[in-house]
């Protein structure tokens, strides 16, 4: 086990972790989304990135309406409620601020993408996205992926190839880590497993920091070993406005809220002023929120039975 | 039993519409929007049996005390059987075939079953753009029956769309074999506010049933092709009472049903 404490705020762990023209995977599939990490990225001006998430949501956009994106693999990208992406959409069909380029799949192909990033395979076969928009072969669609589309050597139907897709940094917010990085996250995990272990370096940002003797009591929770682990940020409500699977709920009035900000450029950068720039961190975006209404996000606790992994003292004896 | 049937509005009508093509003991795979209500009222009448899927990993073990607002909605958390990665379902679910239906929403549907989530106009400089698949390729790629559910907008429904996120029956007949698709897949029934369309031998779209309230021809003026009429065509059965109050029971601010998930028309302070 690694035991080297990477414990550092997030600001130093952006700045030492993500570089100018990096391709960044942001883990969370709509739940556990690194939000307090994406608007440390927007505030110190990192420039011509890739990213990639496999459901963009307002971080993702927010990001693209900054201009501080070149490129963004995805398979949706949209607000959480049924309102649009408004800077996304403005990028693509205006160029405001400016065009970001598209790595579009379906689904089940980014996420076999991230699967053979993280084991580095040269690719996987599959029977998806046959046919469609992303069978750029057949449509003539003019999308833009990395998919090749041919023959099975061992049964001769048409099959999807999908290529490894790799990062150069990922982050994720989990409920809890030790101070050397063996991460914890539970609940509905989505890509966000293989992607993450298809980086190079791992900015892990926890809710609660914990002892490596509470990791050791439960390592099936461990989503990432510390040795795959660069950097640890201890940041409560770091997913805020998305959900956190036993820590809290999604805050759907502040995704309208955003939806509504977004709507424009001009108003888009207000809120940007007010929730981003204007802030040091994510204990002063905090501030800005009715903490009662943030308590109010809390859910009920549901305690799960505890279990016994058992353990053995003795050695055996012969 | 004399009591008068209430009155049902076009989107209870196209859920429990929709509802009904569930069967009991089968495996859905449950994409956002519509269906996550679609498929909750068919577990909680007639298909107590049936098996919900997540593409983010879940598998639902039982009615959440809150309807989720989508697929992913953290309600979820104490309500599951599993909670796993998307590759789970996604991957040994539906890839491996086990899924008997996937349900989607979707943005715009064509004459031969082509759904269109991505965009309008030109794929490098749109029009309109959307969301994009998600996870909707691959369910119709893979189920074994899709259902498609949408508010009915003529606009909705052009003849070719300009993009297929969702693969329908293609250009018709074999066309979905000769791309690849596995043989046992494929669109099942589009239901919207106004009617029920299932596809013929040749892949295309054809009018089912209707709403008791609409005629043939209000369906017919409400799609951008000529509309094949299934000779047989007939109304949509109203919902019964006791649809309409397990449905109002699993949404009782009207969140889908009022449509108050949009958060139109409400002051919002933060």
């Amino acid at each position: 086990m690694s035991t080297k404490e990477k414990l550092m705020s997030m600001s130093e762990a952006v700045s030492h972790h993500v570089h100018d023209g990096d391709t960044v995977f942001f883990g969370g599939f709509i739940q556990q989304n690194p939000c307090a990490a994406a608007h440390e990225i927007i505030r110190q001006g990192k420039k011509n990135l890739t990213l990639s998430s496999a459901a963009s949501l307002t971080i993702v956009d927010q990001m693209i309406g900054a201009g501080i994106v070149k490129r963004l693999i995805t398979t949706f990208t949209w607000n959480v409620l049924p309102g649009p992406a408004h800077c996304f959409i403005r990028s693509l069909t205006r160029g405001v601020p400016h065009k970001i380029e598209l790595e579009e799949y379906s689904l089940l192909a980014l996420n076999l993408a991230y699967f053979a990033g993280s084991l580095d395979l040269p690719y996987v076969a599959a029977k998806t996205s046959l046919g469609s928009g992303f069978d750029w072969e057949q449509s003539r669609s003019g999308v833009t992926n990395r998919l090749k589309f041919e023959k099975s050597p061992f049964t001769g139907e048409r099959v999807c190839l999908v290529p490894p897709v790799k990062h150069d940094v990922g982050i994720m917010q989990v409920q809890r880590s030790d101070p050397y990085g063996n991460a914890q996250a539970w609940g509905m995990l989505g890509e966000s497993r293989f992607g993450l272990q298809s980086c190079e370096r791992i900015i892990v940002c926890a809710e609660e920091i914990v002892s490596a003797d509470t990791i050791l009591r439960d390592p099936n929770r461990t989503i990432v070993p510390a040795f795959r682990v660069s950097a640890v940020v201890e940041e409560p409500w770091g997913s805020h406005p998305s959900p956190l699977t036993g820590y809290y709920d999604m805050d759907w009035l502040f995704f309208g809220y955003y939806e509504r900000e977004s709507r424009t450029q001009e108003s888009f950068e207000e809120f940007m002023k007010k929730w981003v720039y204007g802030v040091k961190g994510r204990k002063e975006y905090l501030q800005l929120l009715d903490a009662k209404r943030l308590e109010g996000l809390r859910p009920e606790k549901f305690m799960s039975e505890p279990i016994s992994y058992g353990k053995f003292t003795r050695h055996f004896e012969v | 039993m004399s009591e008068k049937p209430q009155r049902s509005s076009p989107l209870e009508q196209m859920i429990v519409s929709a509802s009904r093509l569930i069967e009991d003991g089968t495996v859905l795979l449950v994409g956002t929007q519509w269906p996550v209500l679609v498929t909750l009222l068919a577990k909680r009448l007639h298909a107590p049996n049936a098996t919900l899927c997540y593409e983010g990993g879940i598998v639902l073990g039982r009615i959440p005390d809150r309807v989720p607002l989508f697929s992913a909605d953290p309600v979820m958390n104490a309500s599951s059987a599993l909670m796993g990665d998307s590759l789970d379902t996604l991957g040994m679910i539906l890839h491996a075939g086990r899924a008997h239906m996937g349900l989607i929403s979707a943005a715009m549907v064509d004459r031969y079953g082509n759904i269109n989530t991505t965009c309008v106009g030109d794929y490098a400089s749109p029009r309109i753009r959307f969301g994009g698949s998600g996870g909707a390729c691959d369910f119709a790629s893979l189920a074994s029956r899709l259902v498609v559910i949408l508010e009915h907008d003529k606009r909705r429904f052009p003849e070719k769309v300009d993009f297929i996120t969702t693969p329908g029956y293609l250009q018709g007949k074999d066309s979905r074999a000769r791309v690849g698709l596995r043989s046992n897949t494929g669109p099942y029934a589009v239901v919207t506010t106004l009617a029920l369309f299932q596809f013929d031998d040749e892949g295309e779209m054809i009018l089912r049933a209707y709403h008791p309230a609409a005629s043939i021809e209000d369906v017919k003026k409400s799609v951008q092709w000529d509309l094949k009429v299934d000779e047989e065509a007939q109304p949509l059965q109203p919902p019964s009472e006791e649809e309409l109050k397990a449905l109002r029971e699993l949404d009782p601010h009207g969140m889908y049903l009022k449509n108050a998930r949009t958060l139109e028309g409400i002051e919002i302070s933060v």
